[in-house]
């Protein structure tokens, strides 16, 4: 049960960020519900900055450079208005307002940017910025929440267009624009390695990406990614970094690339976060695994086992009837799971990539035409081979049962070449179509399935 | 008059005078009851200190913040400002209030200035206001453009007066003068108009420009209703036509904000082309979002289902499907696909290529892919690969397949998924 003021002594005394910003936080500890209010009460606008002059150094001796010492008494007073209007909430909810309070916040963080610029804040206490710009991206969303439940939709009238589309959050555009200079503030710094704010690089990089894709403006990362390159020399190694910070980092590039549909370099970053990743961090790992699960079964056309999946039930949910499908090569089902899982899969945007295990369904169904075909007549002595000329209408034919065709529905001889054709294109399957004569000629020596043994 | 000093009034008049005779009104004006110069000063002074939020100080801009950036690069682009701060009329520059601004020396390198106000929209908004005060007291000093001042920017709609049907656009840089803005009775003229106009003239250019020019004066006005929806609507088809994919996604994307909040119109028309759209810009994370978009009974409109059945062919290399949907798009879906066929004829030529052996007929390349005629597929055949893969072989012309062949198209797709890559970045 420690005030606002002991959390930031020990921090200052002990050289701990995250202990320093535990006093900037805006939500009281479990143990100390009260902490806000009573840290509000503890001053008044008029006597403020006295006050907070006395608690914060003169009552316990803390010495900083006056520089230093008065940023900080500057911020706390920004703190202390904001928790003002937090308070609110419990104790006038009638006059509470998240914006307000986001706004209030929003000052605090531009001080506290200040702070590094202008004051001689130093890169240790960077915990303070994550935390003021954590909340501040929280604050924003319940701001937006709040505007909306009152807005017009109309904004300034020299648009020739009506803008509701970016109104409506506008709150966390300003966070993310905020959030940018943290980063920036971050990155531009050329303080010695060992002392400077570049360790906070991919921590405000995380928190704006988590921004963005909440904007629903992913392609403004790639902005932020360019930046990251462009000063990729000056950077320490990434494996220098803390690991919850790679973590996130990989995790979004994974889905960053995923979105684009690079699955391969999807796949790289996605699984450097999976191995990364605390083994307890439950909820990240299965975050990860969401991506994963479908970049793998694009790439390298394998399926999740059940034992990867049996920690995560959700997952076990969302990808068994799926997997089970393709490996049956049930067409029908695979085309009803997908519509049965579409809308969750359309909100996870995994419903593109996963929409491809068809190939590999119809590969299965395919496959097994070939191997119902059994095999050639044996020539003097010599091991039996696999017939490899298969009529496509054999494959017209497991077509038929595949996609549970009734009597009146006609398959298309047309599609089914197509589907081979596309097929052999992609790998799946390797051979030709003879046209004239109707038939596959597969390859021999078991490699007409490449990857599947036959 | 003791508040108002003789240089003062001297000042006024000597600009009255000359503001009369470089608008050419020395002979127009009636001098005997035109107001004594003192007064209008007076006057100026008096509205300044009535107008509400406003305290007499901030109205008179001061150098110093006249010359920040920002300030500098909206006069820029006003219009209606014809001046710059050294422009500023001399009794406005000794009739020194000693301003706020003045009095407190922000070094142009402090950053506590910047940083405050830079993020905070609302001090644009301050500032554009106060831009605007300024604007008001300036034109007021002369009495024959007093009704000309802007109105005041109450943030409110627009209420328009204009009655001329056709109107150029222009983008705003300040308020909208109610003058030239028409009322929505005239827009609704305006539409029928400019739809027999298009329909008689076809002229793309005028058309466009007019239908800008009638969506800025239905937002300046906040109008939203059904007859906006028809609007972008009208104007997103015209501008289909004619292959605009720019002022298109304006118009789309207005339309999507429209349709959320069920002003009817012809949402599910207008979701099956966005669909289209981004297959051909071939951005996928707007088509996530456009299929998260959909509802259930999106999904059983004809021209929705068509444009999912196009995405799922093209996306499983379905071109069998993918070109017997070509064949049979509703609406104006077609103006959009045939921006992407071409490209995806490459792409099922690369893998027939690959696929068959040794040879297939040109009339099967014919149906597969859509064309019209055996012509056209072999001209766009040799127009994208050489001469040599064709052959005449039993009385029918047949497109030699394997490798070369396939290594020619494979290059050609390429290309054309490059250059879209281009454009789709519009």
């Amino acid at each position: 049960m420690t005030s606002v003021f002991e959390d930031f002594e020990q921090g200052q005394r002990i050289g701990s960020g995250p202990r320093l910003a535990a006093a900037l936080t805006p939500v009281a500890p479990a143990e100390y519900p009260e902490r806000l209010q009573s840290f509000y009460r503890s001053s008044n606008a008029a006597r403020l900055s006295p006050d907070l002059r006395y608690s914060l150094f003169q009552a316990n001796g803390l010495k900083l450079p006056k520089q230093e010492q008065n940023a900080w008494i500057d911020i706390f007073s920004l703190y202390w208005t904001a928790i003002g209007e937090i308070t609110r909430f419990s104790d006038a909810p009638s006059s509470a307002s998240w914006v307000k309070v986001f706004n209030a916040w929003k000052d605090l963080v531009n001080m506290i940017i200040r702070g590094y610029t202008n004051f001689g804040l130093q890169a240790w206490t960077l915990p303070c910025l994550y935390v003021v710009g954590k909340y501040l991206r929280i604050f924003a969303m319940k701001a937006d929440t709040e505007l909306a439940s009152q807005d017009s939709g109309f904004g300034d009238s020299f648009q020739d267009d009506i803008t509701s589309e970016f109104e409506k959050s506008a709150k966390l555009e300003e966070a993310a624009r905020i959030i940018n200079r943290m980063f920036t503030l971050c990155l531009s710094d050329r303080a010695p390695i060992e002392e400077s704010r570049k360790w906070g690089v991919y921590n405000t990089t995380n928190l704006l990406f988590k921004t963005y894709f909440k904007l629903n403006s992913v392609g403004l990362s790639k902005n932020l990614l360019r930046a990251l390159n462009a000063s990729s020399a000056d950077l320490p190694d990434l494996e220098a970094f803390p690991k919850s910070d790679i973590v996130t980092f990989k995790y979004y590039i994974g889905v960053i690339h995923f979105l684009d549909e690079n699955y391969a370099e999807a796949e790289q970053h996605l699984a450097y976060a999976w191995n990364m990743c605390h083994r307890n961090a439950r909820k990240n790992r299965e975050l990860i695994l969401t991506y994963l699960i479908p970049c793998h079964l694009v790439t390298t056309h394998t399926l999740p086992s059940k034992t990867l999946l049996a920690p995560f039930p959700r997952l076990e949910h969302l990808y068994r009837p799926l997997s089970n499908c393709i490996m049956k090569g049930d067409l029908n089902g695979f085309d009803n799971a997908m519509s049965a899982g579409e809308e969750e899969f359309v909100k996870r945007r995994i419903y593109l990539p996963l929409e491809r295990g068809r190939d590999i369904a119809l590969r299965n169904l395919f496959r097994k035409v070939f191997i119902a075909g059994g095999f050639d007549e044996p020539k003097d002595g010599q091991p039996p081979v696999r017939r490899t000329r298969v009529p496509i209408a054999e494959f017209a034919a497991a077509l038929r049962i595949g996609t549970h065709a009734d009597d009146r529905s006609r398959v298309d001889i047309d599609e089914v070449e197509c589907l081979l054709s596309n097929l052999i294109y992609k790998g799946l399957m390797k051979g030709y179509i003879a046209r004239e004569r109707g038939m596959v000629v597969l390859s021999k020596n078991n490699t007409a399935f490449p990857g599947t043994g036959v | 008059m003791p508040s108002v000093s003789r240089e003062e009034m001297e000042t006024k008049l000597k600009s009255v005078i000359t503001e009369a005779a470089e608008s050419n009104t020395l002979d127009k004006i009636d001098w005997k009851t035109l107001p004594l110069p003192q007064v209008m000063i007076q006057n100026e002074r008096n509205r300044v200190l009535a107008s509400p939020n406003v305290s007499a100080w901030s109205a008179v801009p001061s150098q110093k913040h006249g010359s920040t950036p920002d300030a500098l690069s909206k006069k820029r682009k006003s219009a209606e400002y014809n001046g710059d701060a050294n422009g500023c009329p001399p009794w406005r520059q000794t009739n020194n209030h000693n301003t706020f601004e003045d009095r407190i020396t922000y070094s142009p390198t402090d950053k506590r200035q910047r940083v405050d106000h830079k993020n905070s929209s609302k001090f644009k908004a301050n500032l554009e206001l106060r831009r605007k005060r300024f604007e008001d007291t300036r034109y007021g000093s002369s009495p024959s453009s007093r009704d000309d001042s802007p109105a005041p920017a109450n943030q409110g709609p627009v209420v328009g007066r204009c009655q001329n049907l056709e109107k150029n656009y222009f983008r705003l840089t300040s308020a909208p003068n109610p003058d030239t803005v028409r009322p929505l009775s005239v827009l609704v003229k305006t539409l029928d108009l400019l739809k027999k106009k298009w329909k008689k003239d076809n002229n793309y250019g005028y058309i466009c420009d007019q239908f800008k020019s009638l969506r800025q004066d239905l937002t300046v006005q906040h109008i939203r209703n059904e007859f906006t929806v028809s609007v972008y609507e009208i104007h997103a088809r015209i501008a289909l036509e004619k292959g605009d994919l720019g002022e298109y996604n304006q118009c789309q994307t207005q339309l999507r904000a429209l349709y959320a909040q069920q002003l009817g119109g012809h949402p599910t028309e207008f979701k099956a082309y966005r669909i289209l759209y981004f297959i051909h810009t071939r951005n996928w994370t707007a088509m996530n979002d456009a299929l998260a978009d959909l509802t259930p009974a999106d999904k059983r409109d004809l021209a929705v289902k068509h444009a999912l059945d196009v995405r799922s062919a093209l996306a499983l290399g379905n071109y069998h499907r993918f070109f017997q949907l070509y064949l049979d798009t509703p609406n104006m879906g077609a103006y959009l696909m045939d921006m992407f066929v071409d490209r995806e004829r490459l792409s099922a030529l690369a893998a027939i290529c690959k696929a068959y052996k040794p040879d297939v007929k040109i009339r099967f390349i014919t149906e597969e892919l859509g064309f019209e005629s055996d012509e056209q597929s072999a001209r766009f055949i040799l127009d994208n690969t050489s001469e040599d893969l064709l052959q005449e072989k039993d009385g029918a012309v047949r497109l030699l397949t394997g490798g070369r062949a396939g290594q020619l198209f494979e290059a050609a797709k390429a290309d054309a998924h490059r250059i879209v890559d281009i454009k789709g970045q519009i």
